[in-house]
């Protein structure tokens, strides 16, 4: 048994590499999030199953009517909608899919609509498929029954309203894939239904706002560097962050302030997540 | 405490012997750190499915060592000769070939798992079933047969 103590001895010699806690507390992080925003969609499926209802009695009872006014998100002159809803297991597919539907009059909220639909298509389309090949490796590589055992995918469309007044809403719909990889893909939208358009940052921060954005990005980024000179965020040289332009995403918060959001990996470690940068 | 703060809490303080298992799976550095981190997400995604907190070692050991064979079995997709072996990272020294630690690497991977689990990890043969799914007799087999190849000698070895 000596030769096991051995082994057992070089095993605990591993060394351990220095950013291995900031990348369980991520991994803890984004388990956390996906988890909550599962369970507010579930919320938000019967707060709309509620709506329905209202809807129906808009017309008879006026006390029914100013109700609906006082539901957060739910008052003003459109709505956001679950417009599919399901979660139900088929083939070893998970599908917990709610994908929003802009419900106002005018070629916007249908535009953005067919646009939304079309990535859902897309999305489901290639989930099946990575499914589909995923498991052919796996009977391919030697892969047994009963160590298949009962392997499941995630596929989750969610979105989330991050803010919304009489005429303008701000939402992000999320596609996320779970088995190995964790990835997930966001689109964010921001529109006023009133003039029948894409909000953009100029609209929110004048005429300058790629100047105002780029230095408080630049502020934010240097903010972060820790004590030890460390950070997620990659140098320019690195293919770090240089400037925002048109095609950069935001999403606008309750109080106004629009947040500039990058993709994971595009300009810092995948530890950091979806940088997101508030601009005041 | 709430079972969140308790997996997140047990997960920070374990951190260390999740990678060392991670890493004597992959023996890839880069690769053991994005399989802890994909573990810790996905634990923390799918908690409601760990009932009875006192198993929680078993429950995370097992998606931990789900997400390192769906690594390994991702790799042999897009590297044509597994048999070799990835090349060791040179930050990371490897046991010389002929030491035991070494020996058990190269036995398949089921039955090498069982022996990590059982003789680094120190579960019991009753968790190793419940980590790798599989029934006691299975786990038993896959030991005894691991322990035959590496021809050690057992005389007085705690193997249940």
């Amino acid at each position: 048994m000596k030769e096991f103590e051995n082994a057992k001895r070089e095993y605990g010699r591993i060394p351990i590499p220095p950013e291995l806690d900031a990348r369980v507390r991520a991994g803890i992080r984004e388990g956390q999030r996906r988890r909550r925003a599962r369970r507010n969609l579930r919320r938000w499926t019967s707060a709309a199953a509620c709506f329905a209802v209202l809807l129906a009695g808009l017309n008879l009872s006026p006390t029914l009517a100013r109700a609906a006014a006082d539901v957060p998100l739910l008052g003003g002159l459109f709505q956001v909608l679950t417009f599919v809803n399901y979660d139900k297991t088929e083939d070893g597919i998970h599908y917990d899919v709610n994908v929003p539907q802009v419900d106002a009059a005018g070629s916007l909220a249908q535009r953005v609509n067919t646009l939304i639909q079309e990535k859902v298509d897309q999305h489901l389309a290639k989930a099946q498929a990575d499914w589909d090949a995923y498991r052919a490796a796996f009977f391919a590589t030697g892969g047994t029954e009963e160590e298949w055992g009962g392997r499941e995918m995630d596929v989750i469309i969610d979105y989330d309203i991050k803010s919304q007044s009489d005429s303008q809403v701000s939402f992000v719909v999320t596609f996320a894939e779970g088995w190995v990889s964790a990835m997930e893909e966001r689109y964010y939208y921001n529109l006023d239904l009133s003039e029948n358009r894409d909000l953009t940052l100029a609209d929110l921060l004048g005429p300058d706002w790629v100047s105002r954005c780029n230095a408080a990005i630049q502020e934010q980024i240097a903010a972060s560097v820790d004590g030890e000179g460390f950070t997620f965020f990659f140098t320019p040289e690195m293919g770090g962050f240089t400037t925002v332009d048109e095609r950069t995403d935001f999403y606008i918060r309750e109080d106004g302030v629009p947040v500039v959001c990058f993709p994971e990996y595009s300009i810092a470690a995948g530890a950091a997540g979806i940088p997101e940068f508030p601009i005041r | 405490m709430t079972k969140e703060a308790l997996l997140a809490a047990y997960l920070v303080e374990n951190q260390d012997r999740f990678y060392r298992l991670a890493y004597s799976l992959l023996h890839s550095r880069e690769e053991a750190l994005d399989a802890v981190q994909a573990a810790a997400c996905r634990a923390l995604e799918r908690q409601d499915s760990l009932r009875d907190t006192g198993a929680l070692k078993t429950w995370f050991i097992r998606i931990l060592t789900n997400v390192c064979q769906d690594a390994l079995r991702q790799r042999s997709r897009t590297v044509p000769f597994p048999e070799t072996g990835p090349e060791p990272a040179w930050e990371d020294p490897e046991p010389p070939d002929e030491t035991l630690a070494r020996r058990v690497d190269a036995l398949p991977a089921g039955v090498s798992t069982v022996i990590k689990l059982r003789f680094y990890e120190e579960l019991s043969l009753k968790e190793i079933g419940e980590v790798t799914g599989q029934n006691l007799n299975t786990v038993k087999s896959r030991l005894y047969a691991g322990l035959k190849k590496l021809r050690v000698a057992m005389e007085g070895a705690d193997i249940e």
